[in-house]
Formats: C-alpha cells, structure tokens, sequence
C-alpha cells in the first residue's frame, strides 16, 4: 500500500490558528534619546565621534569604526538628499495601493547614514537621486516618539 | 555574578517603566497564521473516537499494533498495513500528578495524568489522559503503576472528534 499524499491541510482533520507572539520593542539608550528629541521638540539628532569626525544618524553608543564610546550630539537639522527611491504600489501587508507611494533612503546632511521614509507633496516622475529634501513632522500633540513623527520628507523649493 | 563582574552592564528596565511610560516602546503581534493538519492516520483516531472507538494500525512485518495510529512503521521503514480496533480499556504504564491546568492555571484538586497502554495494542502502545476516581496520597505513594483502567466517554452527541471526547480513564472493577 502506498500512503496517499495530502495537498491540502483542509482535507482532513485540520486547526487554523494565529501565535500570539506578542512584543514589545525598546529603542535602547540613543534610540530613546533621539526619538525623545523628535517626540518633544521636532529635532534630529547625531552622535559625533570626533576622533573619525563622523556623524552617525541615528545615533549609536558607539563609533563603528573605532568602537569609541560617542558622547557628543549634534543637532542635524532636517534637511537631506534622496540617496535612492523606489515606489510602491503595494503596503506593507501586500495590498494594492490605490496611490502609489514613494519611498527613499534619505541621507541628512552632513551625516553618515539616515533613514528610509516616505516623500510626500512631490510626483513620482519629479524625484530623482540627489533630490534636496527635508523632513515634515506631526504636529506636537500628535507625536509618539517613533519614526512615523516624520509624515514625510518633502522637496526644498 | 562572579568576582570580576560585579554588576551587569545595561539599563535595566521595569515593568513601571513600561506602564508609566517613561521609556519609548514598539508593540507589535507578528502576523503569525498556521494551519495544522493531524494527517491521515491521527485523523481517522479522532473520527473513531466520535463514534466511541479506539483505532491503532498495525504493521504486518514486525506485527505491531500501533496506537495512536501511524502511517509508517518507524521499526521496519514501511507504510503500516491495516486498520484495528481495539479496545478503550488498558494499563497505567506511567503517570504523574499535575498541580497545573491544560492552561497552565494553578490546580485547587491536582489531577493524575498517565499513558495508558491500550488493551488490544502492543506493549507500550497507548495515549497520554487524565485519570479520575484515584486517591491522590495512593498516586503520591506510587501505588498506580499497572493499575487497570477504563475510558470514560462523553455522551455520543457531545462528541466532536478529539481527545476529549474521552473525558478520563477511571479504575476498571475487574469482573468477579
């Protein structure tokens, strides 16, 4: 005899189920102070590592390059430059998007580093690598202390 | 800790912490979704056991009579052979007293839990269940070992087909 094969678990007796893998996620030491910045006061901030005159965004501890502790942090500013792009037509969940959304690799000026967000009050035709940017916030009340503060980054006129 | 560590680095955090608010968190519930199939053998047991019966394979090369059933003789690398009842009475092989529920509840009563090796089925065959109708300080002493027990069936239009349509073993009155 052989052992039949089973394609389909809903075939024979089957349970559908959903893991309550629940968490909660800290930011860590910098993370919390740099999203605190942007929660209370609308502000970007580096961590400095004057001995390799780097500017991490977001802040680290330490410099990756020569694992000194960084103690110093600079305000950035929030303005940057569209390092790449793509758009999206799809969210996060693989649903269609009834108006695409265009997301970047934002680099703040005078940084190492920056963050992926969206851009928002351009075309998608009008973007374009090396675009001048600059980050749109939440108005106060609204703010929780997390990346989506930033609505969006938009064109420098 | 040890004598060079005296402390460990870090920030640690409290559950006040969290509630006040005082540090940043993310929550988040992964969209973890499964589908779970009890495959061809486990699900004709389940079926047998709405009708209140127990069903093992057996294996015709190494004559094992399997319980719960399988597909595939893991003793002879072949596909099991037939289908058999046998029968919802048996022997505690193995047990333990359980002072915490299914849901991991603390217990007011604990309960006996045991592997009862089916009467029918070959020698250490048999199912993981609860035991009623023992004396818990009897259990504490070991004294269940062997003990002959009998299966405890939901009535038949309560059953839906699961292990729990058995609700427990209980002590078997041997006839005469």
């Amino acid at each position: 005899m052989s052992i039949e094969k089973i394609r389909d678990p809903r075939d024979i007796k089957h349970w559908f189920g959903n893991m309550e893998a629940d968490y909660i996620y800290t930011l860590g030491v910098a993370g919390e102070r740099f999203f605190r910045e942007i929660k209370e006061n609308a502000k970007i901030f580096g961590a400095k590592c004057k001995k390799c005159n780097i500017i991490y965004v977001p802040p680290r501890m330490y410099c990756e390059r020569c694992f000194e502790e960084l103690e110093e942090w600079i305000e950035v500013g929030s303005r940057g430059t569209v390092y790449t792009f793509t758009i999206a037509y799809v969210d996060e969940n693989g649903n269609h998007l009834e108006k695409p959304e265009i997301w970047a690799f934002i680099k703040i000026n005078g940084t190492e580093g920056g963050f992926i967000h969206k851009l928002g009050e351009v075309k998608a035709e009008d973007v374009y690598i090396g675009m001048e940017v600059e980050a749109v916030f939440k108005e106060k009340e609204q703010r929780t202390g997390s990346i989506t503060d930033i609505l969006y980054f938009k064109p420098i006129e | 800790m040890s004598e060079k560590i005296k402390e460990y680095p870090g920030h640690p955090l409290k559950a006040e912490d969290f509630k006040e608010g005082k540090v940043l968190t993310t929550k988040w519930r992964p969209n973890a979704k499964y589908a779970w199939s009890a495959g061809i053998a486990v699900s004709r047991f389940l079926k047998e056991l709405k009708n209140g019966r127990i069903i093992a394979r057996k294996c015709n090369k190494c004559g094992r009579i399997m319980v719960p059933p399988r597909m595939f003789c893991e003793w002879c690398f072949k596909p099991t052979d037939e289908w058999v009842y046998v029968k919802d009475t048996g022997r505690i092989i193995t047990y333990s007293i359980s002072y915490i529920s299914a849901e991991r509840g603390r217990l007011e009563k604990p309960m006996v839990v045991a592997v009862i090796e089916i009467d029918g089925a070959s020698k250490n065959m048999g199912i993981l269940h609860k035991v009623e109708g023992v004396d818990i300080e009897e259990a504490k002493d070991g004294k269940l070992f062997g003990m002959r027990v009998k299966a405890v069936w939901k009535p038949p239009e309560e059953r839906e087909g699961a292990i729990t349509d058995i609700l427990y073993f209980k002590p078997l009155e041997e006839e005469g």
